[in-house]
C-alpha cells in the first residue's frame, strides 16, 4: 500500500521535529475507535509519534487547531488543509514561522456512506477498504470487489484543484495532478436548474433537519471569530431556536462572512450530522468569488485577503 | 439512593399549574440607584396573590420582560414589607436593558420564589456581620431589612459595605438610615474617593481586616464579585470566623431556575436549586471550583 | 401476562387498527441516512427491516429540539396577556423505540420530575404508549451492556417485540400494555419453539456488542482525577466544541428559554441546548466555564459522577450516538477506559 511507506516517512519526520524541539505540538491523525475512521492527534510526547496514519479516512480539516494551539506546530496537511492554512495566514491569524507544514499529496478520502450505499453493506460487514489509482478494492468476507473511486470519494475531493500542497516545509509523497470530475457539481447543477420556488422548498426540507449543533461552523478552520454572529444578544441578528429560515439564514450569512476565504474543503458537510448539503452553498459561492475577482482562496500567501482590499478593476457595475 | 435534597416544601406559587408560566406584576415605582443600576417597586396584578405571597431572604426569581427575555434577579426586599417586591438590576445585557426602558405601570412576568434561602434559624440570637460590595449589597439586604424589622432576635450587627467609587454605592437612602441607627455599626468604603467624598478609602476585604468585627456568637454574610468574594473568605478565617459561620450567595446564569436546564450546575449542585446561598464549608468541598 | 406473537407481514394491520386510537410513530429514513421517528404515513413498512437504532433518539417526541412553552399578546403599551398552548389530547404510540431509548426516557424522567413537575415532558410521557423493538446488530458504537442494558431488554417500555425472523414475540411488561394485547387482532399463541427462538435472538445479539467499560470503579477514577487540568487539556484537545454528542443524546437534557415577539404578539420557546458551546454558562463579568476542557470534563463527570451522586443511576445508555457522529470521532468510551486509575 503506497500510503505506507507516506506513513513511515510521516513518523519519521514528526519523530525528528520533536526530538530536536523544532516544534511544540505535532497535529495529525491517528487511527479512530471506528472501522475506517480517524480522529486527529494533537501532542507533544515523541511516544505518540508511531500512532499518525495516512490512509483514505482523513475526514478533519487540521488546519482548524491552530488557532487554539500556543507555540511552533508541525501539522499534517493534505491540499485542501494546507489552503485553509494559507487562507489563515493571509488573514493574519497564523504567524507562517511557527508552523511547520507536513504535505501530504492527497488522492482523495472516501466517504464511508457513500461506499457502504454502493457495496451494499454495512462497515462491520467490510473487512479492508484499500485505494489503487482509480479504483477502491473493498474486502467482504474474504473477496475483493472493485468500486470506481470517483463514486465513493467526497464530493469535495472530486472538485480538488490542489491535490499537492502548494504551501508546505516538508513534501511526504510523490506530487499528483488534479483529476477534476464535473459529479462535484451536481448538487449546485440541480439546485441551479429550479426555479427559486422550488429552491425554496428544497432548502426548507433540507433545513428542517438541522438542529444548529455548529458542527459546520465549529470545523472550520476559517471560522475563527472569537464570538460568533449568531451569539451576539444586542441585537440579536438571529433567534437561537433550531426554526428552519432561521437554520438557513445562519448557513447564507456564515458564507458571506467566509467569501474568499473559504477553500471549499468540504469538512462543514462532512462534519454534518443531519446530511444537508451544506457544499453548495460552499461551492456555489466559491466560484461567484472566482468569476467576480478572479480570487481562488488559499493558493498564495503572499496576497492580501480578498474583501480586506481593494482594486481598481474590480467589478462595479452593482454600485448605482 | 438518591442524593438530591428534599425541596418539596418550596412548591408553592406555581401559576395555573405550571411551574414555567409567570405571574403578572406591575412596576409601581422605579428608584436610580447608580448610573447603570435601578430598583424596581412591583406588586402583583392579582391583589390576593400579594396579600398571600411570602418568601425568605435570599430567595430570587425569575423576571419577565415579554418579548425579550427571562433574568434571574434575587428579591430585594424584606418579606415583612407586605404590600410590594423589589429587585435591582443592573443593565448588562439584553433583557437588562429592556427591563430599564420600562416605567411605571409597565407589566413583568414573575417566576418564583426560587432557590434556598439565608439560615434564619441558624442566625436568629446571634451577631451578624455583612461583608457587601458593590451590587453585592442587592442579596443581601433583603436579610439586613428583615434582620432589621426584627431588631430584637439579633445581638451586635456590623455592615462593611464598598464600591469602586462613590457612585457606585447602591440603596444610598438604607445607607443613611442605618448610619443614623444605633442598632447597627455601618462603615461604607470606596476603592477610589472623589472630590466630594469624606469617608473612608480601601478594598473591602482590607477594610474588614482593619475593623476586625468580634467573632464572638458572631455570623459573616458576605456577597460581592466573585473576586472580592475570594480575597473576603481568607480574611474572615484569619479574624476566627469558622467555615460554617461564613455564608455567601453565588450568581450564576440561570433560565430554568428549577434545576432542570442544567446550566447552572457546580458539580452535582444546582445553584438554583441548592443554592444560591452556601456556607464557605460547602463551598470548600464543591468538587468543582468553577464558580 | 402471556407472550403472544405476530407475523410481521401482519403489522402494518396491526399499526392501522391502533392509528384509529392512537397517534402512531414509527422509524423513518429521511435524507439518505438520517433515520427518526415521524408520524406513521399509514402504510410504510420498511422500518422492520431494520435491526438497530435511529440516528435521531426517541427523546425528541419528548423533549423537542423546540417547543412552544406559551404565547403572550400586548394589549396595550406594557400590558400582556398570556395564553397557554392548548393540550394534545390524542394519545400517542411509538412503535419501535429501541432499548438505550427507552431506558435514556426513564432517565429523564428524574429531572422533570424533581420537586417542580415540568408540564410539557411529562404531558407527553404520561400520554405515550411505547413499544420497544430489540436490536438483532446493534452497531459497533454500541456499549448498551456495560450500563446496566441489553439490547433485547423488555423493560421501560409498555410492549416489548423480539425478532425472530418472520415473526415478533411480544411481551407485555405494564397495565397499559396488557390493555392494548387485549384489544388487538392477528395475535398468535406463543409455543416452545417460539420462546426458544427468542432466548437465542437475545442471546445472539447481546453477544455481538464487542465494546466493554468499567463501571466499577468510574466514579471514584474520575472524582481522583477531577483538577488534573493537563489530564483534561489533553482529553479536550482535538474536541470542537460543536453540540452534536448533547443535541443526538438521549439522555442529555439541557435547554434554553428564549422569547419572541413580532407585532405585539409572541411566545416563548424552550429549545434544546448544549453545554459543549463556548457561551453556555457565559456572565457579564465571566464565564465559569469559558475553557473548552472544563467543558468537556462537565459533560463527562455529569453524566458519570454528577447526575449518579442525585439520582442514583448514570446518565448514559451507551447507544453509542456521540461516538458516531462526532467529527473528530471523540470516544468517551475510550476516554473512560483509559482514564488512570491513580493520578
Amino acid at each position: 500500500m503506497k500510503d505506507r511507506s507516506v506513513e513511515q516517512k510521516l513518523r519519521g519526520e514528526a519523530g525528528e521535529l520533536l526530538v530536536a524541539g523544532k516544534v511544540d505540538y505535532i497535529v495529525g491523525f491517528e487511527r479512530g475507535s471506528l472501522k475506517f475512521t480517524t480522529t486527529p492527534l494533537i501532542t507533544k510526547d515523541g511516544n505518540d509519534i508511531n500512532r499518525l496514519v495516512i490512509n483514505p479516512f482523513i475526514t478533519s480539516n487540521l488546519a482548524k487547531f491552530l488557532m487554539e494551539l500556543k507555540g511552533r506546530v508541525g501539522i499534517v496537511a493534505k491540499g485542501c488543509d494546507s489552503r485553509s492554512i494559507v487562507s489563515l495566514i493571509q488573514d493574519n491569524k497564523v504567524i507562517r514561522e511557527n508552523l511547520v507544514i507536513l504535505g501530504v499529496p492527497c488522492s482523495g478520502i472516501i466517504s464511508l456512506h457513500k461506499l457502504e450505499k454502493l457495496a451494499a453493506r454495512d462497515s462491520e460487514e467490510i473487512r479492508d477498504i484499500t485505494r489503487e489509482d482509480d479504483r477502491v478494492i473493498v474486502n467482504i468476507g474474504g473477496e475483493d470487489r472493485e468500486l470506481p473511486a470517483a463514486e465513493v470519494l467526497f464530493d469535495s475531493c472530486l472538485a480538488c484543484e490542489f491535490p499537492t500542497p502548494k504551501e508546505y516545509d516538508i513534501l511526504l509523497g510523490e506530487p499528483r495532478a488534479a483529476t477534476i470530475s464535473q459529479n462535484a457539481w451536481k448538487n449546485v447543477k440541480k439546485l441551479e436548474a429550479l426555479p427559486p420556488e422550488e429552491r425554496w422548498y428544497f432548502w426548507e426540507k433540507e433545513f428542517s433537519r438541522c438542529t444548529r449543533c455548529y458542527a459546520c461552523r465549529n470545523s472550520c478552520p476559517i471560522c475563527f471569530c472569537q464570538q460568533c454572529f449568531v451569539e451576539e444578544t444586542e441585537p440579536q441578528w438571529i433567534a437561537s431556536v433550531p426554526r428552519w429560515q432561521e437554520n438557513f439564514i445562519f448557513q447564507i450569512i456564515r458564507n458571506i462572512h467566509l467569501a474568499g476565504r473559504c477553500t471549499d474543503c468540504g469538512a462543514c458537510e462532512r462534519a454534518c450530522p443531519a446530511n444537508i448539503p451544506l457544499r453548495s452553498l460552499t461551492r456555489k459561492m466559491y466560484d461567484i468569488v472566482d468569476d467576480l475577482y478572479q480570487f481562488k482562496a488559499g493558493t498564495d500567501k503572499g496576497l492580501a485577503p480578498l474583501m480586506a482590499h481593494y482594486e481598481n478593476t474590480d467589478p462595479g457595475d452593482f454600485i448605482r | 439512593m438518591r442524593g438530591i435534597t428534599d425541596i418539596s416544601h418550596r412548591k408553592g406559587f406555581p401559576y395555573q399549574g405550571n411551574v414555567y408560566l409567570p405571574h403578572m406584576a406591575v412596576i409601581k415605582k422605579v428608584v436610580d440607584e447608580t448610573d447603570d443600576t435601578k430598583s424596581f417597586h412591583f406588586s402583583f396584578k392579582d391583589e390576593k396573590l400579594q396579600r398571600e405571597f411570602t418568601f425568605e431572604p435570599g430567595q430570587f426569581a425569575e423576571y419577565s420582560v415579554f418579548g425579550i427575555g427571562e433574568s434571574p434577579f434575587c428579591i430585594s426586599s424584606s418579606p415583612t414589607e407586605r404590600d410590594h417586591l423589589e429587585c435591582t438590576v443592573r443593565r448588562v445585557g439584553r433583557v437588562t436593558n429592556a427591563l430599564h426602558r420600562l416605567g411605571v405601570g409597565a407589566e413583568i412576568g414573575f417566576r418564583g420564589p426560587y432557590g434556598n434561602s439565608f439560615p434564619l434559624d441558624f442566625l436568629r440570637g446571634k451577631s451578624l456581620v455583612f461583608v457587601a460590595g458593590g451590587i453585592g449589597l442587592v442579596a443581601l439586604r433583603s436579610l439586613i431589612r428583615y434582620v432589621m424589622d426584627n431588631r430584637n432576635e439579633y445581638k451586635k450587627i456590623d455592615i462593611i459595605y464598598g464600591a469602586r467609587r462613590p457612585s457606585d454605592l447602591c440603596f444610598r437612602y438604607d445607607l443613611d438610615t442605618w448610619e443614623k441607627s444605633e442598632t447597627v455599626d455601618i462603615i461604607t468604603t470606596v476603592d477610589k474617593g472623589d472630590s466630594d467624598w469624606k469617608g473612608r478609602e480601601g478594598f473591602v476585604p482590607q477594610v474588614l481586616e482593619q475593623v476586625a468585627p468580634s467573632t464572638e456568637n458572631a455570623v459573616a454574610v458576605v456577597c460581592g464579585p466573585p473576586v472580592m468574594i475570594r480575597l473576603t473568605f481568607p480574611v474572615l478565617e484569619k479574624l476566627g470566623f469558622t467555615p460554617e459561620r461564613i455564608i455567601t450567595t453565588l450568581e450564576k446564569r440561570m433560565k430554568c431556575g428549577i434545576g432542570k436546564c442544567g446550566r447552572c450546575n457546580i458539580g452535582n449542585l444546582y445553584v438554583c436549586r441548592d443554592g444560591p446561598v452556601f456556607t464557605y464549608e460547602q463551598i470548600r468541598n464543591f468538587i468543582s471550583k468553577e464558580f | 401476562m402471556t407472550d403472544k406473537k405476530i407475523s410481521k407481514n401482519d403489522i402494518a394491520e396491526l399499526l392501522a387498527d391502533w392509528n384509529r386510537e392512537f397517534t402512531v410513530f414509527t422509524p423513518k429514513l429521511e435524507s439518505d441516512n438520517v433515520s427518526k421517528m415521524v408520524e406513521w404515513d399509514g402504510k410504510d413498512t420498511d422500518f422492520l427491516k431494520w435491526y438497530r437504532n435511529t440516528l435521531v433518539p426517541c427523546k425528541t417526541l419528548f423533549l423537542p429540539s423546540m417547543e412552544e412553552m406559551f404565547r403572550f399578546e400586548k394589549r396595550a403599551e406594557g400590558h400582556y396577556h398570556l395564553e397557554l398552548p392548548s393540550v394534545e389530547k390524542q394519545k400517542r404510540l411509538i412503535f419501535g423505540i429501541r432499548p438505550c431509548d427507552a431506558k435514556a426516557l426513564t432517565i429523564l424522567d428524574m429531572t422533570f420530575e424533581d420537586t417542580y413537575q415540568d408540564p410539557y415532558y411529562l404531558s407527553k410521557r404520561t400520554n405515550t404508549i411505547l413499544i420497544g423493538i430489540g436490536c438483532t446488530n446493534p452497531y459497533d458504537s454500541c456499549f448498551c451492556t456495560a450500563l446496566d442494558g441489553n439490547p433485547s431488554n423488555p423493560t421501560d417500555v409498555d410492549l416489548f417485540f423480539t425478532d425472530i425472523g418472520d415473526e415478533f414475540v411480544i411481551e407485555t411488561t405494564t397495565e397499559a400494555g396488557n390493555t392494548l394485547m387485549s384489544k388487538s387482532k392477528h395475535l398468535q399463541e406463543v409455543n416452545q419453539t417460539d420462546e426458544t427462538r427468542t432466548r437465542e435472538a437475545r442471546e445472539a445479539s447481546r453477544k455481538k456488542i464487542i465494546r466493554r467499560l468499567d463501571t466499577e470503579h468510574l466514579r471514584g477514577k474520575l472524582s481522583t482525577i477531577f483538577e488534573n487540568k493537563d489530564y483534561w487539556e489533553g482529553i479536550a484537545a482535538k474536541c470542537i466544541s460543536c453540540g452534536i454528542c448533547t443535541l443526538f443524546c438521549p439522555t442529555c437534557h439541557c435547554f434554553d428559554i428564549s422569547d419572541e415577539m413580532l407585532k405585539g404578539k409572541g411566545r416563548r420557546l424552550r429549545s434544546l441546548d448544549s453545554c459543549s458551546f463556548p457561551q453556555y454558562t457565559k456572565m457579564p463579568t465571566e464565564n465559569p466555564r469559558g475553557e473548552k476542557w472544563r467543558r468537556v470534563r462537565n459533560r463527562v463527570c455529569h453524566k458519570y459522577v454528577f447526575y449518579p451522586i442525585n439520582f442514583g443511576v448514570i446518565a448514559c445508555t451507551g447507544c453509542g450516538r456521540c461516538i458516531r457522529l462526532c467529527p473528530v470521532n471523540w470516544d468517551i468510551n475510550q476516554v473512560l477506559n483509559d482514564l488512570p486509575d491513580r493520578v
